[in-house]
């Protein structure tokens, strides 16, 4: 279906690209191992973030928590920020982002563009001292209605309702998914959905690893884990560095025509390390992951030009996931 | 040739500054005691006994090869000489 009664029906129903070039393929001893992309840049806002954006905000209005008139307040790092002003631009809503400040100017100038108000916090501690920061203001405006996407189960229900359901109708073959790691979200949904509907698919986490500045230097016990996950319904996780998912994101662009966010590049390391593994054991593998979104908003990162050791200097100290 | 350790920014009171220090051991429980046995006080930071069973700290990552070491076994992931260990707070993403 491709007409929409507005932008927001269209959320979703993004296309599964296979990679030819990147993808292992068809091995001597008859095996086949394939790679496939999630083109969640798609989405009205360019970002998989409107899924869960647009689920949490109905979910609010449905439980009667968001009513017209009200005020959304919410921490990200950006695309989160991006989806749900788009939202609550159509929908009324007043919105207000807590933001890290070592984002990229873009993401500040779409938030800005799609009417949200943006609150800084502290670059170093990254996203933890957005989500302390968020905390703060709501407590000082009560009314305000913080949506919360690293606790609020509606954040994984979209991909449980959406994403997963649409990997499987397009890949029936699929072996493994993988994600990016940050709210958890998209790997709770989509685990839930496959863990019931085809409980053999491997679910693969991605977690981006940032320069020491985003880790802060607060006392260990204030770390952070989103109220989401849980650590049953990933099978493994990988930690990647800026200097991979720089590497990866350009061989996405070089060799299979797509243009990705870094976080991209990150999720398909470990896509990658799936497939070598799977060539290794003479096992056949559809390996599906996301593309998070385009690369866009990341051009003034300087991660798309020059060598990748430069890339990968200009990228320390900023939350480029 | 040893495991090389990366420690984070909080934990390098303990290693004199240094970003990074070798270790030895069989798996993540005796590369830790080890670690221990050089940098005392570091031990504490990144295990804790909970209802009589020792477990990584909540708020701590720990990685052998990129690969996070609660999927691979927890403390009793086996190690090798050559391989790279990271630790790293958990951090929120999104």
């Amino acid at each position: 279906m491709t007409r929409f009664d507005s932008l927001l029906a269209s959320v979703g129903g993004t296309p599964l690209v296979g990679l030819p070039r990147l993808s292992p393929g068809r091995q001597p001893d008859g095996t086949d191992v394939r790679l496939w992309a999630k083109l969640e840049d798609r989405n009205p806002t360019g970002s998989i973030k409107d899924r869960p954006a647009l689920r949490m905000i109905e979910q609010a209005e449905a439980d009667g928590t968001l009513r017209p008139g009200c005020t959304i307040l919410e921490p990200t790092s950006g695309n989160t920020g991006i989806s749900l002003a788009m939202a609550a631009k159509l929908k009324g809503y007043r919105i207000v982002c807590v933001m890290p400040e070592n984002t990229s100017e873009e993401r500040r100038q779409l938030l800005r563009m799609w009417g949200a108000e943006i609150v800084s916090s502290p670059a170093a501690g990254g996203s933890n001292e957005a989500v302390r920061v968020a905390k703060q203001v709501a407590g000082e405006h009560p009314d305000w209605v913080m949506l919360y996407q690293y606790g609020n189960e509606a954040n994984a229900l979209a991909h449980q309702e959406t994403t997963g359901p649409e990997l499987l109708a397009d890949l029936p073959t699929i072996t493994h998914f993988v994600a990016g790691l940050g709210t958890t979200g998209t790997l709770m949904g989509v685990s839930r959905f496959f863990r019931e509907a085809r409980p053999d698919v491997k679910i693969v986490a991605a977690e981006p690893r940032y320069g020491e500045l985003v880790y802060g230097l607060r006392n260990l016990d204030e770390g952070f884990v989103p109220e989401l996950y849980d650590a049953a319904l990933i099978d493994s996780r990988f930690s990647v560095g800026p200097r991979d998912a720089v590497r990866r994101v350009r061989e996405l662009l070089e060799l299979e025509g797509i243009f990705a966010g870094i976080s991209t590049g990150a999720i398909l390391h470990a896509a990658l390390g799936q497939a070598a593994k799977a060539v290794k054991a003479g096992e056949s593998a559809d390996i599906a992951f996301v593309v998070c979104d385009g690369g866009w908003k990341y051009l003034s990162t300087g991660a798309y030009e020059g060598t990748v050791d430069e890339a990968e200097d200009r990228l320390d100290g900023q939350l480029w996931a | 040739m040893a495991i090389e350790v990366r420690i984070p920014t909080i934990l390098r009171t303990y290693t004199d500054g240094a970003k990074s220090v070798e270790g030895t051991g069989g798996s993540l429980s005796e590369l830790i005691d080890d670690l221990e046995g050089n940098h005392p006080g570091i031990k504490g930071r990144l295990v804790e006994d909970k209802d009589g069973s020792v477990d990584l700290r909540r708020f701590v990552n720990v990685y052998v090869n990129d690969e996070d070491v609660r999927f691979i076994g927890g403390l009793e992931a086996p190690l090798s000489d050559g391989d790279q260990v990271v630790v790293l707070p958990a951090v929120a993403g999104g």
